[in-house]
């Protein structure tokens, strides 16, 4: 025992200064902690007079005594002491491992060896201390709130705001207009405009009234949808400001090239402005990355236009059912779906007004020509919604063809939307060899090169068509056209 | 009967007494000399990886003067068989004219067994090698032989010169003890290569160890304590090579796909103990594990792709692996703040 004794007494000693190098820590600390408590009491110096002081001092030394008493109480486990013996004088484990087999009967000749030899290093050691200090990141800033206590505590208190300043009852505010005057009951008269019931519209109202197919005057008399766009739109009218320097809203209308046009506005159309909502909300987006709560507000819009009298309110009620199980994926494609329907109304109204696509233009003057006595192959037939024309594979279904097998798909072939991704690109020669080059096709050319440039336009706005290549797929339809 | 201090002492004696024999000879690379000493003290089995013309083989031979203990040397070729080193059963006749099998013993029947360029002999042949290493013991015809004690068996390889070669397995990898990396000599070394082998007098190697005394200090090697607390370090330190491992370092997370195998820890345990003892001590310190970790997990850590990809140093990674484990442990913490 007395061999583990002398081992013991140099694990007392460092579990000693351990304890010491504690309390100097957490003391720190907790004069920190306290000095930050101790402002409280000095910046409500005023009520507690006399007090606020020895409070403040009580505070501090209590954080530092509370700090101290909790390191002094950590414990400290022999084995760490030891190890931490062994690495301060540089005994190699020795104290370590020479402590653990002193209790074990298995030590063997070597054990016994290993203890003397701990026991006889241990006896030539020069007691110092080995625990060095570690001022802790509060005990840095200790100055920072003491500086602040004693400023406080020679400054005269600090005024507190009395309980009569949050008294908005009506008869303190009575008592403050008779005090004002004259000049303030102008005020007060000015500021009770707004207390009447003035109901703006609301943004949807706005938007979506005026888009009414009766292109009655819904918004008549509401002039803030002449500034909707400009800095004024969020301000009051300031009948003061009025009078010193007249109306900024009355300046802006004597400049009538700075107002926006209502009439090319596009609430004028129901389905270019859903369209625009929808396009900022995926702008750039995958489909994961859309919030479906701004989804859900678009998708009900649609839902609230469609009972008015579209044919898309079933697609939209889809979608919102999509999202509300979590099927985003569906859910847009469902809003795709409403898209097309009112585009396609919105198509046969501009129709109905003589404002019609160049490409019905076209297949008009194409079916007059064919009533003439011109032949109507099968490219000149027009189309239903969602079909079109494949080279070779007559009427479709499907514009853009059967999706094929992606070659050599893996992960690391996508690449980050919007740029093409890193290393080798692959390419394949268009140029037909063989038999096939030589065989004329039985296809018009102008046919052919309409439908794929209408699939790669298609491709490129609603694709991740890297940007880098929308020039070039474009210059390459562009060579196509000219040949 | 001796006392443990004198039995120490001897054993520090003949190793020094071994190193200076071989460093009559070899210049330089005393910490690949004394690793492989430790090896051989440990019960191990070494693997030496350089260019050629280092000094590996003139290492391993001049171990093998320095000690009463048979030597033999395989170097290893593609058309290299197993029977080539483990021996075949011949028939012979006796002097009656009957005829019968006699075992005829390959060179691994040697206490030190050079193979040199292991990785050129097919993995076949490489495997005939497994069993002896292992089990010190070699099966032929479905009888078992056992090898000379102490088996001890030095390998080379060339890392640069793959081409034709059969990189080692996994398997027998782990089955050696330690791989050294014999790096390239400084200048002052190479200037007294030079002065030491064009000269016509060539020094010469006693021999200063028998088998017997060996096989007396492995023993005394396996009874020097280890505290609990340096085993966890070792621990630690191989669980850390693991990145399945949930307190596993980033480093191996990140480029890490296998860790090393308990005889990685049997390596660094078996190794610490030899050094200690060498250097006159009676216990194993988290210092000695620290020196014998790259020796001792180099070749039991395969690193990932990325790991390949970005040429990552098995030895840097076994340095900071190191450094997280001792952290993991209380080792590496400061006592008041834990």
């Amino acid at each position: 025992m007395s061999e583990a004794d002398a081992l013991g007494r140099l694990v007392r000693q460092v579990v000693s200064q351990v304890r010491w190098r504690r309390v100097e820590h957490y003391g720190m600390r907790g004069a920190f902690y306290g000095a930050l408590a101790a402002v409280i009491p000095l910046v409500v110096k005023g009520p507690l007079a006399a007090w606020a002081i020895p409070l403040g001092v009580a505070l501090v030394i209590a954080g530092a005594l509370a700090g101290a008493l909790f390191g002094a109480m950590k414990s400290v486990a022999p084995v760490d002491a030891a190890r931490l013996a062994d690495r301060s004088f540089g005994l190699a484990d020795r104290v370590t491992t020479a402590l653990e087999y002193a209790g074990r009967p298995d030590r063997g000749p070597l054990g016994e060896a290993l203890i003397a030899d701990a026991i006889e290093r241990v006896s030539r050691l020069e007691s110092r201390q080995i625990v060095r200090r570690v001022v802790p990141r509060e005990a840095r800033f200790l100055p920072f709130p003491l500086a602040l206590a004693v400023v406080l505590a020679l400054a005269p208190p600090v005024p507190i705001p009395s309980s009569r300043a949050f008294n908005l009852s009506r008869s303190a505010e009575q008592e403050e207009a008779t005090e004002r005057g004259d000049t303030a009951m102008l005020d007060e008269k000015s500021r009770a405009t707004p207390k009447d019931d003035l109901k703006r519209p609301s943004f949807e109202e706005r938007d979506f009234a005026q888009a009414s197919r009766s292109g009655a005057s819904a918004t008549a008399g509401d002039l803030s949808a002449i500034f909707k766009d400009t800095s004024l739109a969020s301000q009051r009218p300031d009948f003061n400001s009025f009078l010193k320097k007249g109306d900024d809203r009355l300046k802006l209308l004597e400049q009538a090239d700075r107002l926006p046009d209502l009439q090319s506005d596009f609430t004028t159309s129901q389905y270019k402005m859903v369209f625009k909502k929808s396009k900022e909300l995926r702008s750039g987006l995958r489909p994961d990355q859309i919030s479906p709560q701004k989804l859900k507000e678009l998708l009900e819009e649609m839902e609230r236009l469609g009972r008015k009298g579209g044919s898309w309110g079933a697609d939209a009620a889809e979608g919102m059912e999509a999202l509300e199980y979590g099927q985003q994926d569906k859910a847009l494609e469902a809003m795709e779906r409403a898209l097309g329907k009112m585009r396609a109304m919105e198509e046969r109204d501009r129709s109905g007004k003589g404002l019609r696509g160049g490409r019905e233009n076209e297949r008009g003057s194409r079916s007059r020509e064919g009533s003439r006595g011109g032949g109507m192959g099968p490219e000149d037939q027009d189309f239903g919604e969602g079909e079109g024309l494949l080279p070779g594979r007559g009427r479709s279904p499907s514009p853009k063809g059967e999706a094929s097998q992606r070659l050599r798909a893996a992960p690391y072939d996508v690449g980050v939307e919007g740029e093409s991704r890193r290393g080798r690109k692959d390419s394949y020669d268009t140029n037909m060899t063989g038999r096939g080059g030589k065989m004329d096709s039985r296809l018009q050319y102008l046919g052919v090169i309409g439908q794929y440039r209408k699939i790669m336009e298609d491709a490129i706005t609603r694709e991740q068509v890297p940007r880098d290549y929308h020039s070039q797929i474009k210059d390459y339809f562009q060579a196509l056209d000219e040949r | 009967m001796k006392s443990q201090e004198s039995r120490v002492q001897e054993f520090v004696a003949a190793f020094e007494g071994l190193r200076a024999e071989v460093e009559k000879i070899i210049v330089g690379h005393r910490e690949i000399i004394n690793h492989v000493l430790i090896g051989m003290f440990a019960g191990g089995h070494v693997l030496l990886e350089g260019v050629p013309g280092l000094g590996k083989t003139l290492l391993v031979k001049t171990l093998a003067e320095g000690l009463e203990l048979s030597f033999s040397r395989i170097q290893f070729t593609p058309d290299l068989m197993p029977a080539d080193i483990i021996g075949t059963n011949m028939i012979v006749e006796d002097a009656e004219g009957r005829k019968h099998f006699q075992f005829q013993h390959g060179p691994i029947f040697a206490h030190i067994l050079l193979a040199d360029e292991i990785n050129r002999a097919t993995p076949k042949t490489q495997s005939a090698l497994l069993e002896g290493m292992q089990e010190s013991f070699v099966t032929v015809g479905g009888m078992s032989r056992p090898l000379p004690a102490p088996f001890f068996v030095l390998a080379t390889q060339n890392p640069i010169e793959m081409e034709g070669t059969y990189p080692l397995p996994e398997a027998q990898l782990d089955r050696f003890l330690f791989k050294l990396r014999v790096r390239y000599p400084a200048i002052e070394e190479l200037n007294r290569i030079i002065d030491r082998t064009t000269h016509s007098a060539q020094a010469a190697v006693a021999r200063v160890m028998s088998s017997a005394q060996v096989l007396t200090f492995r023993e005394l090697i396996r009874e020097v304590p280890i505290a609990s607390a340096v085993r966890d370090v070792v621990s630690t330190i191989v669980m850390a090579t693991h990145p399945q491992w949930e307190h596993a370092p980033d480093v191996s997370k990140r480029f890490v796909r296998y860790g090393a195998s308990p005889r990685g820890a049997q390596a660094l345990v078996l190794g610490g103990k030899v050094r200690a003892l060498a250097e006159g001590r009676y216990n194993v310190s988290v210092e000695d594990l620290r020196a014998l970790a790259g020796p001792a997990l180099r070749h039991r850590i395969i690193l990932n792709f990325e790991g390949e990809a970005e040429g990552v140093d098995v030895d840097t990674l076994i340095g900071q692996i190191v450094d997280s484990a001792e952290s993991l442990t209380t080792q590496g913490k400061e006592l008041f703040v834990r």
